[in-house]
């Protein structure tokens, strides 16, 4: 993502440098005393920090084994690496002197106490959809509860021009959606509550939407898939290319469990979003969410997966699979995968069936082959189980050997210059979170 | 630290059964940290300490006074349940309960003899020595239980751990409370009266397997679980050929980065063993196996650093080329060239098998240091101590009397532990570091560099016959590295031209079926031998041999017009040299015949078969002539014309073992050996490729898998002869009755192993 | 510092995040019934149980299991009588016995999922456990047993 938006603001950069810098210009906001507890009631910072949860705001603002808040996560990109910010409510080097109308500015426009222009690697434009109590809930959270950490925050390492911070202005005004949230009277409450959080603060279209050249999300393709850190955030609409459709209930499963047995596991950048973030709502907030996606993935919720003619060809699949002396895809994942990925007759939870799987699904094999890689943690996909990584196990011919043999077994095209992409995505640099 | 006993002088010096060891306390026990023998039935391995004094009627066993017998097994335990089976000869012909058995794998002191585990020989070697020391055990305890009573030890009966009498019985703990000190001279052990066969209780009976509990929790100790206070871990960094590479220099800057690092050594090695290696020595293994990965090497490699599989095999063409070469073996009458001169026709094939990985499950390990004493322990698994220890002796500088093998349980031996080689490299570096505990466990990719492996082999056969179409002569003229000229050059015999052969890299090539002038010539292929050190692998040469031959006989039958079976049967004849010249052999020929007949009739031979379809049978003697274990393979398969694909769908032996001491044990080896004989076949192989073997991990190298086997069928001929041996001959028919079949099935033969999909589907368009 | 259950104890590790969970068990916490075999997972010797299902230890690091339960041979029953213990015995299935933990943990997931397991599954699932003595034919016939041998006692475990 940072990547694309970093594109989009040197793209500012040549749309007109002078037109912005009145309307790039902002005040500072007067510094204040940090808020006690006993300023909020505890309702509102408990609910502050469900929505913290919810906008899984450590995730970004804490380095791996760090101090949660504190910042100084390392965003790396080709054009060099930014670290986010210290938003504990340190007076020196957090957020301790901003006032609740910083605070709102901030998450609303992107723009610093001091008047200066935040990166859009943070996602003010979808935090602008929340209401000012859900915002105040965050700000009462964060500065009461949330330990003070004095931690200077590290240099970025963009270079000129594109560390000019009131070029962002520019790529705001021509890209982010400015408008308040506003209620569908066509759909039910419930919907409307989904796609409250699910534009607000869970920020969902920041990874699943796709952006334009210039890094913008692009409105009129929502959720319909993007690559994101090293991954494909998948579409969540009728163009998924998942066989097994998601219902309200599939997104549901997946969201708390980290698993939908029909398509696969939360793993990568996905992996935090469901267990550090959507994990901390009301189950009512996720049905709510999945309700919401249900609908852009136009799922007929009585559908049966297990009765889906996709499933059981999958099933079947697997016992027809070529002999393993003339496959060596085949005889790769028989003999590395297998003991995990495969059902019986009934489709089993914890037992992911490959062909089924999104992943093989997609039309790059970015996520297959980064969890081939890489692995499934404890605290990714299914609680507590995990899957090996064979980053140093296989080579990038054994691995794409299995996922062509995967993705023939799927009954999909074979992917184009397969093992040249395996060692591009061995290359890139990790997701860690 | 273990305190290693003193040498006994004496058991050293001399030989047999003849030590009256007075009870207490000799070798055994557990000093702190180790084990200096094995129980493996016991948790972690320790040896149940004994009661009161003990008595031990020989070198073999003790008995205590709560009954509890302890048999030393100097046979190293890789998964035949030898201590089970050994201790069980003992057992029943000392009348023991069973139940007070308990196994003990020793450590290699001299006084066990000649230690080695391999060529099936374990069972038939043991059997008479385990059946004398029984019956002197026996034979004491009636003459105490008779002089107590009163009695002629003629009344007196011993049955299941007592002796009994008209006087009431006595059991074996409280005649040993007695003070038993009787003891026997090899000359009285040979005159001792022993049960007939026929009176066995315990052979051939259905028995645990003591092994097999502590195989199933975790609890049995490896030489890779092997600890000792204080070690250090190293993990090698191994050069571009296997002999002959130097090191120039090397730099381990990056390795320091690695926590646990301590330094890099280069192995100075005057047994030759391990050439151009360097140790990486770190606090921990992972920390060892990271930083081996960092050091940077530069070599002066060896001449054979572009030598290839087919260098090897063309090599092997060349040298069978000249006659000149090679030993002949005394087959009777080698005089084959008239035979040749005056046949009506002849034929003539060249058979290939490629190189073969032991890939035993667990990777080469050893522990060594210096004990306070001053001796060296070196604790890993091994099969043949006494081969190792002069190597090792010759590495450390030292005297082999200073120097022990403790062998723990083997992760699987299939021959590679026979060739100690791996012990070297983990010694030098503990010496290096003046005796200190040193660990050292190959990674699988080095496991499988540095294996032994079984050789590529050429050989090339003839056959001469008469207007009949009736056999003459025959020639078999076979080439491969061998081990044995390698690791242990004494053992190999003189042809009857003078010239000496590595007998285990031919045996089967002299084999039973009467063929008129017979000549076997044995060659080794230097360029193999220089590029790669061949071992010793689950049948050794009667794995090659016995493809070529049995491949060839169905050829011959296929050419004489006659039923492969037929074929065989005609020429398996009891008489002169095939009627067999000792107690193991005795019956000869004819004993093949029965086994070959019962395979035929387990898989219904003669029977119409489907399209693609074909029955192949195949019979071979095991490992020797002097000590056959005759055993028939006979398959269905089916190939699969469109790609290759051989599918074999049913698998019998047939198998004449002589006595069958441990009949499950005797069962899982012939599945064992006949899965790896299918294996080989089918499934595996590698080559040489830049002077090493190609595939080094199981992502490539592919041995059979549960999903790849086939119902398998094993039937032992029902007989009272000595026992031979198990753990390799049922390898040996395999390969062959399966091209067998698939030339019945299609009518395209294939001449070289593994037999590949894709090369059957060429052939098949050729043909 | 890794932190995990490991059966049923909870334990801590002071190894580097990249240390796989197979040495950790092995060498820092002592516990050797769990084997080393190939290093890449393919030979399913260093089979362990991470929260309940059959993973190869050889390749996964410790900073994945951070929390997880761990079960390894060890722990897989209180007095060595997991139905696939028992039928082990039974049958003598081990040789060498140096893959059978992995196997016997490897087959104790498989008959959680699948209880009455037909030869495709036990081919499918147990296709990544290499036996180098070739014990394959008495494998099956175990995993039956137990399978039975549960369903009649309707014992799971």
């Amino acid at each position: 993502m940072l990547k694309r938006i970093v594109y989009g603001v040197s793209g500012a950069v040549i749309i007109g440098l002078g037109l912005f810098s009145f309307y790039a210009w902002n005040p500072s906001i007067d510094p204040i005393t940090p808020p006690v507890k006993s300023d909020y009631s505890p309702q509102v910072i408990e609910q502050g920090k469900v929505l913290a949860a919810a906008g899984y705001c450590s995730t970004c603002h804490t380095p791996t084994g760090g101090t949660p808040y504190a910042g100084n996560y390392e965003m790396h990109t080709e054009f060099g690496t930014i670290y986010s910010s210290n938003i504990t409510p340190d007076v020196e080097t957090g957020i301790g002197s901003w006032s609740e109308e910083a605070f709102n500015r901030a998450m609303r426009s992107g723009v610093s106490r001091d008047g200066h222009h935040l990166l859009p690697a943070f996602p003010f434009e979808h935090f602008n959809k929340m209401t000012d109590e859900d915002i105040r809930a965050i700000y009462a959270y964060i500065m009461t509860s949330v330990p003070a950490v004095n931690q200077v925050k590290k240099e970025n390492g963009i270079p000129f021009p594109l560390n000019i911070r009131w070029l962002q202005a520019g790529w705001k005004l021509l890209f982010a959606d400015s408008d308040a949230f506003k209620v569908n009277e066509k759909k039910s409450e419930q919907w409307n509550r989904g796609a409250y959080l699910a534009e607000g603060i869970a920020h969902c279209g920041a990874c699943h939407t796709p952006r334009n050249a210039l890094g913008g999300e692009k409105y009129d393709q929502m959720y319909q898939g993007a690559d994101i850190d090293g991954w494909i955030a998948p579409s969540l609409t009728a163009t998924s290319t998942s066989p097994i459709p998601w219902r309200a209930q599939d997104f549901y499963e997946y969201l708390t469990t980290g698993n939908s047995p029909y398509h696969g596991s939360a793993a990568g950048p996905m992996a935090p979003v469901m267990h550090k973030g959507l994990s901390a709502l009301p189950e009512q907030d996720v049905r709510a969410i999945s309700l919401y996606f249900a609908d852009h993935s136009g799922a007929n919720e009585s559908d049966d997966p297990a009765a889906n003619a996709n499933l059981q060809t999958a099933i079947a699949a697997q016992h027809t699979q070529t002999d393993l002396r003339i496959d060596e895809g085949a005889r790769l994942y028989a003999t590395a995968c297998q003991a995990c990925h495969y059902s019986s007759e009934e489709l089993v939870k914890g037992r992911p069936l490959l062909t089924l799987g999104s992943a093989t699904h997609l039309e790059q094999p970015t996520n297959l082959v980064n969890v081939i890689l890489d692995g499934v943690r404890s605290d990714q996909g299914i609680s507590g189980v995990v899957m090996p990584g064979f980053r140093d196990a296989l080579s990038d011919q054994d691995i794409s050997a299995i996922a062509a043999y995967l993705r023939q077994s799927a009954g999909q095209e074979a992917w184009p210059e397969l093992q040249q992409k395996v060692t591009e995505i061995r290359n890139q640099p990790r997701f860690e979170q | 630290m273990s305190r290693l006993p003193k040498r006994n002088s004496p058991s050293i010096t001399r030989r047999g059964f003849l030590i009256g060891m007075t009870a207490v306390g000799i070798s055994f026990g557990f000093p702190r940290h180790l084990m200096a023998a094995m129980d493996p039935a016991s948790a972690d391995g320790k040896v149940l300490p004994s009661e009161g004094e003990l008595y031990e009627p020989s070198l073999w066993y003790s008995i205590d006074t709560a009954g509890k017998i302890k048999v030393n097994i100097m046979r190293s335990e890789m998964g035949q349940h030898v201590g089970t089976a050994i201790a069980r000869i003992l057992a029943d012909e000392l009348e023991a309960d069973w139940d007070d058995v308990e196994i003990i794998h020793v450590d290699s002191d001299p006084r066990w003899g000649y230690m080695v585990t391999g060529g099936s020989w374990s069972i038939s070697q043991s059997w008479p020595v385990y059946r004398q020391a029984g019956a002197a055990g026996r034979v004491a305890l009636v003459e105490a239980a008779a002089k107590k009573w009163g009695l002629s030890a003629k009344d007196c009966e011993a049955k299941n751990g007592k002796i009994i009498s008209s006087k009431g019985e006595l059991s074996f703990g409280e005649l040993v409370s007695l003070g038993l000190t009787r003891q026997f001279t090899e000359e009285e052990l040979k005159t001792l009266p022993l049960k007939p066969n026929q009176d066995l209780k315990l052979v051939g009976q259905q028995v645990t397997s003591l092994d097999v509990a502590n195989k199933t929790n975790g609890k049995t100790i490896y030489g890779i679980d092997a600890k000792v206070d204080g070690m250090v871990y190293a993990n090698p960094i191994l050069p571009p050929t296997r002999y002959g590479a130097k090191v120039v220099s090397f730099d381990d800057s990056a390795a320091k980065a690695v926590k646990g690092y301590q330094k890099t050594i280069v192995l100075e090695d005057a047994s030759g063993s391990v050439p151009g290696w360097l140790m990486v020595i770190a606090s921990s293994f992972i920390a060892a196996q990271k930083a081996s990965k960092l050091v940077k090497v530069t070599w002066d490699a060896g001449k054979t650093v572009d030598v290839s599989e087919a260098d090897i095999i063309a090599h092997g063409k060349t040298l069978l080329d000249d006659a000149s070469k090679g030993g002949i073996l005394d087959t009777g009458n080698v005089k084959t060239e008239p035979a040749f001169e005056s046949a009506s026709s002849s034929i003539a094939h060249e058979y290939i098998t490629s190189t073969v990985l032991h890939a035993q499950m667990e990777p080469l390990n050893a522990l060594v240091f210096k004990n306070p004493d001053g001796i060296w322990e070196i604790h890993s698994g091994c099969q043949w101590q006494s081969l190792t220890l002069p190597v090792l002796a010759t590495a450390l500088g030292e005297d082999a009397a200073n120097i022990v093998i403790r062998t723990y349980m083997l992760g699987g031996g299939f021959g590679r532990r026979l060739n100690g080689d791996y012990t070297i490299p983990a010694a030098l570096t503990s010496k290096a570091l003046g005796g200190k505990p040193v660990k050292m466990i190959l990674m699988r990719p080095q496991d499988m560099l540095f294996d032994s492996a079984r050789s590529a082999s050429v050989q090339q056969l003839k056959m001469a016959f008469d207007d009949n179409k009736a056999v003459t002569a025959m020639e078999h003229h076979a080439t491969a590295g061998w081990p044995t000229q390698e690791l242990a050059p004494g053992f190999m015999p003189k042809g009857i031209n003078g010239e000496v052969y590595d007998p285990f890299a031919i045996a089967g090539a002299d084999h039973w079926y009467s063929v008129g002038a017979q000549k076997v010539r044995a060659v080794s292929n230097d360029l193999a031998m220089a590029t790669f050190r061949p071992g010793w692998l689950r049948s050794v040469g009667p794995g090659w041999t016995g493809w070529a031959v049995e491949s060839f006989m169905d050829e011959a039958a296929h050419h004489a017009g006659k039923d492969p079976l037929q074929f065989r049967l005609d020429m398996l004849i009891a008489e002169g040299r095939n009627a067999g010249n000792n107690a193991v052999s005795e019956g000869g020929a004819a004993r093949q015949a029965a086994v070959l007949k019962k395979a035929a009739d387990m898989i219904g031979w003669g029977t119409e078969q489907a399209q693609d379809t074909g029955l192949g049978i195949a019979s071979t003697f095991g490992q020797e002539r002097d000590m056959p274990t005759w055993v028939a393979c006979a398959v269905q398969v089916h190939v699969d014309k469109s790609n290759g694909l051989v599918n074999v769908q049913k698998l019998v032996i047939a198998i004449d073992a002589g006595i069958i001491v441990d009949p499950n044990g005797a069962e899982a080896q012939c599945q064992g050996a006949a899965l790896w004989g299918l294996s080989m076949a089918l499934y595996e192989g590698t080559e040489l490729l830049n002077g090493q073997y190609k595939d080094t991990n199981f992502d490539t190298y592919t041995p059979l898998r549960l999903g790849q086997t086939p119902e398998v069928q094993i039937e032992f001929i029902a007989s009272k002869m000595p026992p031979s041996g198990l753990g390799e001959p049922a390898v040996t028919p395999v390969a062959p009755a399966i091209a067998n079949a698939i030339y019945q099935a299609v009518g395209v033969r294939l001449r070289k192993i593994p037999m590949r999909p894709s090369e059957l589907k060429s052939a098949l368009a050729k043909a | 510092m890794a932190k995990f259950i490991l059966n049923g104890e909870a334990k801590t590790a002071d190894v580097e995040s990249d240390t796989p969970l197979l040495w950790v068990i092995r060498d820092e916490l002592n516990m050797t019934g769990t084997k080393f075999g190939c290093g890449i997972g393919t030979c399913g010797a260093c089979t362990v149980h991470v929260g309940g299902r059959a993973t190869r230890s050889c390749i996964t690091p410790i900073s994945s299991v951070e929390g997880a339960e761990i079960t390894t041979i060890e722990g897989l029953s209180e007095k060595d009588d997991h139905p696939l213990q028992i039928s082990w015995k039974n049958l003598q299935v081990p040789q060498c016995g140096y893959c059978q933990s992995g196997q016997i943990m490897q087959a104790a997931a498989l008959l959680k999922d699948i209880p009455k397991p037909t030869d495709k599954d036990i081919d499918a699932v147990m296709g990544g456990n290499l036996c180098r003595c070739m014990t394959y034919v008495r494998i099956r016939s175990a995993i039956h047993e137990a399978a039975n041998a549960i369903e009649i006692k309707g014992v799971q475990s």
